[in-house]
């Protein structure tokens, strides 16, 4: 993941600073020329300063006036109109990425708030691009939370997991059962998805191999009470964590969103785990809002993300959530768990 | 949501462009910047859009419009072309060749809905009369062999699978003699991401043994700009001859689909609409395009843009209705205008409110072609008699019959119906909340005809 987006935004960081370095170029002959003639005028107008200073006690304003000079043949300014022209090529390369376009468009008005207008010293404009758009990503990116010692923190520690279909949620839920059974948690997982044709075949399978209790219903049975029984299951036999798999429903059907909410109401998870796929495009950002405030979610987990190397999906849902991502699914065993870092994900984006 | 306004945005530029008194460069450049956010927002890969939208600017600058119409109209209609060229203009569904039997192979990332597409492509022929049957060559997924069975059981389609063999070319080989008695065998393959060579080794010699005839992608509507690096590494692997796009009940723009079929010339075939298992249609590519865009349909709002009515007329025009005192000429008008925008079905459609409106499976086809012909009727008028139907005497008639061809019981008709129309517009008087309108007109709306 982001192994596009790193090259690219590199290169476009670069390209934009020469842009700009070049139309600066007959700009700055004009500063030079300045120069002497200041200097000239500057020598004598200290010794009238001198005079004057002392006599109007102006001391701090003159000493601003060289200051001014002296930013204005070492430093530089972004206008608005330029910005535009500028930065239209960051745009693609960040939309070309797979970040949502409403995101870009934040990223965009940050980087012009930090740039435009402002003095920039010569020869670090492609540093000051960087160091702002690094502030802006990272900015996207809500802190992780340390997962493990959440869920050790109750007993039975109840996970719930949504998303749409095809996404990964069973798939990761055999994950994560594995990840904490390592950690030395024991889990039981409940099949609350009772809708889609051999998910709890599925399930069953992963439980097997991962030596997890599981509690199932029918097809057809009501997924609130799959999730009840299996929490009672956990307090009667001690278990550490509950992992809940649902079906996976598309955030516009009203329905399906209701059905969900009901197994939350019952279910009373400690955790809510938004399930999102990286190769999501624009549409992960309304996926991500719709379900955020349909239930109440606390963290997300990508999966895919072997998939995609451009990785723009996470800088989105990350933002429009401002829930924590926890981890990526980046293969199909399962220890292809990566916990996620934001300052890794940050170093990788190559910021 | 900025993604909804961008259809909003979209309309408001091209409207700017017919609006304005001068088109210049600047304009154009903005319209330019308005179309590719819009398809950008829709997951349309970067490259296809730049080129597309190159494409218009280049011709919108350069090129000179026709005589006898306007620069404006002209640039809506090089947008138009263009972006019917991008998406196409046919219908596609699959022609099942009569060969026994005609395999069609599915294949695509993990998740986008291959399997659940099955039961529904399945459901969709054998509802057309074809023997269907199925096989399972997932060996990777756990429980995949039992959700296709549980999929065809439900449809009470047959389906072959063996859940203890690993190695899916052993599956096919087991079976291969019971094909041949069906007419349609739809073969179900591991998600795979495309990037991965062991599982593509695996596609191509499926590929390579199976030799299907149809070889269908699936494809997630939401996907982004990943696909077309998927698309691109599937075809390598087994020569894709169409895409089914899945998920398009959600709010997803499928701009991603466009991208597989650039890359693979293969053309979307089937769009997945729901859950169940009659949730499949033929694509329809003017839905797809209003959908991409985010706006109604596009041809419509096009033609819209370049309505030879501008805002203010159709203003004077309303109030004239409402007051009841509007004449043949103003009828002709809206007509002229209303058969620019396409079928009567259509923009009942686009009616507030219209859409609910039961009426009898023949009554638009058959107010069309009257329209028509009160069309031809009113061109055999005077102006006299267009301004003043009351006018209009028993050899009036006659003659206006004889010159449009319209029987005079026709010609009759239609100043019934003026009349009756006219009356309709004073009774109203102010009503101003549309969908009061639309209630009023429901009572008369079948024995009346179709003035607004």
């Amino acid at each position: 993941m982001f192994k596009f987006l790193k090259e690219k935004l590199k290169k476009t960081v670069e390209n934009i600073s020469n842009k700009f370095k070049k139309e600066e170029i007959k700009e700055e002959v004009k500063p030079k020329a300045e120069i002497k003639e200041i200097k000239i005028e500057k020598i004598q107008e200290k010794k009238k300063e001198i005079k004057g200073e002392v006599v109007e006690g102006k001391i701090k304003e003159k000493k601003g006036f060289f200051e001014v000079v002296k930013e204005k043949i070492t430093t530089t300014t972004i206008e608005g109109d330029k910005f535009e022209e500028l930065f239209y090529d960051l745009e693609l390369v960040l939309l070309e990425n797979n970040v949502a376009v409403e995101v870009v468009e934040k990223i965009k008005n940050d980087l012009k708030r930090y740039l435009v207008d402002k003095p920039i010293k010569r020869g670090k404009i492609e540093e000051t691009i960087e160091d702002s758009l690094r502030y802006s990503i990272g900015n996207l990116f809500i802190d992780t939370i340390n997962f493990l010692e959440q869920v050790k923190a109750k007993k039975p520690y109840v996970i719930c997991f949504v998303g749409i279909n095809g996404g990964g949620k069973t798939t990761t839920i055999a994950k994560v059962a594995n990840y904490l059974q390592n950690n030395g948690l024991n889990c039981v997982i409940a099949a609350a998805d009772t809708f889609r044709a051999a998910s709890i075949e599925q399930l069953e399978e992963h439980a097997d191999k991962l030596g997890v209790k599981l509690i199932k219903h029918d097809y057809g049975a009501d997924p609130a009470a799959v999730a009840f029984d299996a929490i009672e299951h956990a307090k009667a036999k001690g278990k550490d964590v509950v992992l809940i798999d649902t079906a996976g429903r598309l955030h516009s059907n009203e329905d399906l969103i209701n059905e969900m909410k009901k197994i939350v109401r019952v279910a009373k998870p400690d955790m809510t785990i938004f399930i999102g796929e990286s190769i999501t495009g624009n549409d992960c950002v309304l996926q991500a809002q719709k379900f955020s405030e349909a239930v109440k979610l606390d963290g997300i987990i990508l999966t895919k993300a072997d998939i995609d190397e451009k990785g723009g999906a996470a800088i989105s849902i990350g933002y429009i959530t401002k829930k924590p991502i926890l981890f990526l699914g980046v293969g199909q065993k399962y220890n292809d768990l990566k916990e996620f870092n934001k300052e890794e994900i940050i170093k990788s984006i190559g910021l | 949501m900025a993604i909804d306004n961008l259809g909003t945005k979209l309309k408001e530029s091209l409207r700017k462009l017919t609006r304005g008194v001068f088109v210049d460069k600047k304009q154009i450049e903005e319209l330019v910047k308005d179309i590719q956010r819009a398809l950008l927002s829709a997951d349309v890969n970067v490259k296809q859009v730049f080129e597309l939208t190159s494409k218009i600017k280049q011709r919108a600058l350069e090129e000179k419009e026709p005589k006898g119409i306007d620069k404006r109209t002209h640039i809506v209609n090089i947008v138009y072309e263009e972006l019917v060229n991008f998406l196409g203009k046919e219908e596609h569904g699959i022609k099942i060749e009569n060969k026994k039997p005609f395999k069609i192979m599915m294949v695509g990332l993990f998740g986008s809905g291959k399997t659940t597409s099955i039961g529904k492509l399945a459901k969709y022929y054998s509802k057309r009369g074809y023997k269907i049957g199925t096989v399972g060559l997932d060996v990777h997924r756990p429980a995949a062999p039992e959700q296709l069975k549980q999929v065809c059981d439900a449809i009470k389609v047959d389906c072959f699978i063996d859940k203890k063999e690993k190695d899916a070319l052993n599956i096919y080989k087991k079976f291969e003699k019971e094909f041949k008695n069906y007419d349609i065998l739809i073969i179900d393959t591991a998600g795979r991401d495309a990037l991965s060579q062991d599982l593509i080794k695996e596609i191509r010699e499926l590929n390579n043994l199976i030799k299907p005839d149809e070889r269908l992608l699936v494809i997630s509507a939401d996907i982004g700009q990943a696909a077309q690096k998927q698309a691109e590494a599937f075809h390598e692997s087994c020569n894709i001859t169409g895409v089914l796009v899945t998920k398009m009940d959600g709010t997803a723009k499928a701009g991603g689909s466009l991208s597989a079929c650039s890359v693979t010339k293969a053309p979307i075939k089937f769009i997945g609409i729901g859950e169940k298992v009659d949730d499949l249609e033929v694509y329809n590519p003017e839905g797809f395009v209003s959908r991409l865009l985010g706006m109604g349909d596009l041809k419509s709002l096009l033609e819209k843009a370049r309505e030879a009515i501008t805002e203010e007329q159709a203003q004077e025009l309303g109030s004239k209705f409402i007051k009841g005192d509007f004449n043949l000429i103003d009828l002709y008008q809206q007509m002229e205008a209303m058969s620019k925008m396409g079928p009567l079905g259509k923009i009942m459609e686009m009616i507030p409110g219209m859409g609910q409106l039961e009426l009898p499976k023949d009554f638009l086809k058959v107010q069309e072609d009257k329209l028509k012909r009160w069309k031809h009727a009113m061109q055999s008028m005077t102006k006299k008699e267009l301004e003043d139907p009351t006018e209009i005497s028993r050899s009036r008639i006659d003659r206006i019959s004889l010159g449009s061809g319209v029987s005079g019981k026709e010609v009759r008709e239609l100043i019934k119906q003026y009349k009756m129309s006219k009356k309709l517009m004073k009774s109203l008087g102010n009503v101003d909340d549309p969908s009061k309108l639309m209630r009023k007109f429901k009572g008369k709306l079948p024995k009346g005809f179709m003035s607004m």
